[in-house]
């Protein structure tokens, strides 16, 4: 480790959930000028190797700050609670929703407009996903971990289906 | 009376001397070098004006031959010529056997490993062969740059298909190690041309790379956004290029010519040399006349363009599947560049600009393209230039995996991510006292082991014995911005550091590496202890200069007075040792050195990127 900044400390950013997607593309980019090994080229062994774990450092913090997942999950590890990625919620009525959802999904190839049919779907899991998002946001700021750890696992199964939606929509139309 | 010379703190005492750096295209039939002189970058060119070095290396029992006195002897002595000994590198025999081409050469049975083809001169394997590519394109680098008194190169980027895995790229850079060159760094071929092309200072957007060569293509698709170069796709033939084109041209004035199929090889090679010959004519001219024996015939653009056109289709349909694989649309593509010698080929340029609907680059010799782009970033390495306004940024082009149970493979970085890049994975023990594990990594995109490429196999000992499940081995793997792979492991409640074994599954170990040096220092007769003693010298003249400079910026805030004490008399040691003669000697106390100055770098960049955030207030970031 070449810094025992958090990812946030390293971006300059107070711990929040909400960020300014603009903001930190432009500090990245200022980071990797300073720290990208390509500017260590012709210094010392040593100071190449510092560089490499410095920019690999910065591109794990931007990897995690700019997805809103990975975000979340680290600010709960900051606040010393471990979310592992498969965990499951006790909140029966959201699983069924996401039962339904999912069988949804299923039947999209036999209805008789399925690209409109996955449009419907994928814009009702997107909005499910902003609605865990603010849950989220609300719940961290007000201190309440285990609501926003509760958030967090509904936003894994969201974002799972979402993909599943993402791979049925190439699947049907991707071809160029 | 001569003024005393006193530098501003801070400031190096030298302030403008200008380091000598290359770039070098080392491509399967032809290499090039290139570097940045007075401004602008320009292809070197040996005695006789040629600028293409033919990649072909020639064997004798007592003498070694680079280039094209070597190509002209691959008819005669196929077993002692090595050609397109890139399609070599870093693959194991069972790989070339896959390969299903004719490859004359012997090879010598070596378990498996990086195979090695027997010569009059001994066995030599790809790596060596390479290095001596590299090691004539060097010396036409020195000379141009010092004159015949030759000096030392102080850099070269070196530039490497931008599929090209691990084992690939590392042997490459073991290749240049080998030839005595310091690799500033591997740069993407395609991402060459495009910064040959300036366009990495343009707009953000989509770059197709239609790279045609002799006997290979290749399509590349580039997103360069935020000062990103992100490599999004590649796809080609290794078995299409403008070879094929000239066969194609011959077998018209065969038929033509009514000399049926069965032609001895003199006459292939005549017909082969008068179709290259008229399709370069067509470059300029509408109409060529061509002959052969008592046959007098003409060829113009449209009958070239239908023999051609189905050659070109190939191609095209390839640069289809690889915009497929990007996820977009062919009208996304913004712009397009043009590298190769046969994409001088009149007919190519139109359908290409017909594919892509826009006029591609082509101003820049496409022979020399990749050269220079790499001569100009080497430029920006070495330090001449500020590169403030060249930043490039690559993404791994495959994932890296590791074996799991059941020879599955658990991706632990996956393809397309930024590097440089670590992670790092924890293993436990699952018997009681057990002190070593190994580790397989491979790369690919499979699921099983056995469809991915390997890579290497890590093998850690010195774990302390503990009951089953109790140690927690934290192994660390980094890629740097080369795309090479590096792994350290540690035992985490004891913080006992395991040492690592390499075996690269189709690469060198460090020690072959030293030994062939050792070999060819033998034969250069070379004082291979005068050379490791200057080598340890001019690393402890960088430690010592880069921690000077440290210490006058920030070593007052950032250091104790006991700490700061401690550091001077590291310092003065490893000063004695310089002056001293034992490059042993000298890399011990560097180490020691380097240890004792840890915390002030780790503090330092801490500090570096608090003084980067002034001029940001926090809220600006905070929306």
């Amino acid at each position: 480790m070449a810094t025992n900044l958090t990812h946030f400390e390293i971006f300059g950013l107070a711990p929040a959930y909400e960020l300014d997607r603009g903001a930190l593309a432009a500090r990245y980019r200022e980071l990797q000028r300073e720290f990208h090994p390509d500017k260590y080229a012709s210094k010392s062994e040593r100071e190449q190797l510092l560089a490499i774990q410095m920019a690999a450092q910065i591109n794990e913090a931007h990897t995690v700050l700019r997805d809103p997942v990975q975000r979340a999950a680290y600010l709960l590890k900051l606040a010393g609670v471990e979310v592992p990625p498969e965990q499951t919620t006790a909140d029966t009525e959201f699983l069924m929703q996401q039962m339904l959802l999912r069988e949804r999904l299923e039947e999209v190839r036999e209805q008789p407009d399925p690209a409109t049919a996955l449009e419907e779907l994928a814009a009702e899991v997107q909005s499910l996903f902003r609605g865990e998002q603010k849950q989220f946001a609300e719940a961290y700021s007000a201190g309440k971990l285990v609501e926003a750890e509760e958030s967090l696992r509904k936003q894994q199964f969201l974002i799972k289906l979402q993909r599943q939606v993402e791979e049925l929509e190439a699947d049907l139309f991707g071809d160029y | 009376m001569a003024l005393l010379q006193i530098s501003e703190p801070g400031q190096s005492p030298e302030p403008h001397q200008r380091k000598h750096a290359v770039g070098i295209d080392l491509g399967t039939t032809n290499s090039l070098v290139a570097t940045v002189r007075s401004g602008s970058a320009e292809a070197i060119a040996d005695e006789k004006g040629e600028v293409i070095l033919p990649s072909a290396v020639h064997y004798d029992s007592n003498a070694i031959t680079v280039g094209a006195d070597a190509r002209a002897r691959a008819a005669q002595d196929p077993y002692n010529t090595m050609i397109s000994i890139k399609r070599l590198m870093g693959r194991g025999i069972a790989d070339i056997k896959s390969f299903g081409e004719q490859l004359p050469y012997h090879f010598a049975d070596n378990d498996g490993g990086m195979p090695s083809i027997e010569t009059v001169a001994g066995p030599v394997n790809p790596v060596q062969v390479s290095a001596e590519i590299l090691k004539k394109l060097a010396q036409r680098g020195r000379e141009a740059l010092y004159g015949r008194d030759g000096g030392e190169l102080d850099g070269a980027v070196i530039t490497v298909p931008a599929y090209f895995d691990d084992a690939q790229r590392q042997a490459t850079k073991d290749a240049a190690k080998l030839a005595g060159l310091k690799v500033l760094r591997l740069l993407n071929e395609p991402t060459a041309a495009a910064v040959a092309y300036g366009l990495d200072k343009g707009e953000e957007g989509v770059i197709a790379v239609y790279d045609l060569g002799g006997g290979t293509f290749d399509i590349s698709l580039l997103r360069l956004s935020r000062g990103v170069f992100e490599v999004m796709s590649t796809g080609g033939d290794t078995a299409l290029g403008g070879d094929d084109f000239d066969r194609t041209i011959a077998a018209w004035i065969a038929e033509q010519a009514g000399l049926g199929t069965d032609l001895d090889a003199g006459t292939q090679r005549q017909l082969l040399d008068s179709a290259c010959a008229a399709k370069e004519s067509l470059a300029s001219a509408e109409r060529v006349e061509v002959g052969y024996a008592d046959w007098l015939g003409v060829l113009d653009r449209k009958i070239m363009a239908s023999l051609l056109d189905p050659l070109i289709d190939k191609t095209l349909r390839a640069c289809k599947r690889a915009l497929r694989d990007a996820a977009i649309g062919v009208e996304e593509v913004q712009e397009v560049v043009l590298v190769g010698g046969s994409t001088r080929t009149l007919r190519v340029r139109e359908r290409v600009e017909t594919y892509f609907g826009r006029a591609p680059h082509a101003d820049i010799d496409p022979d020399q393209v990749v050269a220079i782009g790499a001569a100009l970033q080497a430029d920006v390495l070495v330090g001449n230039k500020s590169g403030d306004d060249l930043l490039l940024l690559d993404v791994i082009p495959l994932s890296l995996g590791i074996e799991t149970m059941g020879g599955l493979t658990e991706k632990l970085i996956a393809r397309n991510t930024t590097i440089p890049v670590s992670k790092a994975q924890e293993f436990t023990t699952f018997k009681d006292g057990q002190t070593a594990m190994a580790i397989h990594v491979v790369q690919g995109e499979r699921e099983l082991v056995s469809d991915c490429r390997s890579l290497a196999r890590f093998e850690l000992r010195g774990i302390p014995p503990m009951v089953a499940g109790a140690a927690h081995i934290r192994v660390t793997f980094q890629v740097d911005a080369d795309g090479l792979l590096a792994v350290s492991a540690m035992e985490k409640s004891s913080g006992v550091s395991a040492d690592i074994t390499v075996k690269p599954s189709y690469g060198l170990e460090d020690r072959d590496i030293a030994q062939m040096l050792q070999d060819s220092y033998a034969h250069a007769a070379e004082d291979i202890a005068l050379r490791a003693l200057r080598e340890a010298q001019v690393e402890a003249e960088r430690t010592l200069e880069s921690l000077l400079v440290a210490l006058r910026e920030n070593g007052a805030q950032l250091l104790e007075e006991g700490e700061l004490n401690e550091l001077e008399h590291a310092m003065e040691a490893l000063r004695l040792a310089h002056n001293g003669g034992d490059a042993e000697e000298i890399r011990r106390r560097m180490e020691a050195l380097n240890k004792l100055s840890e915390p002030f770098a780790a503090r330092r960049m801490d500090a570096s990127i608090k003084r980067a955030m002034q001029g940001h207030s926090l809220d600006e970031f905070d929306k």
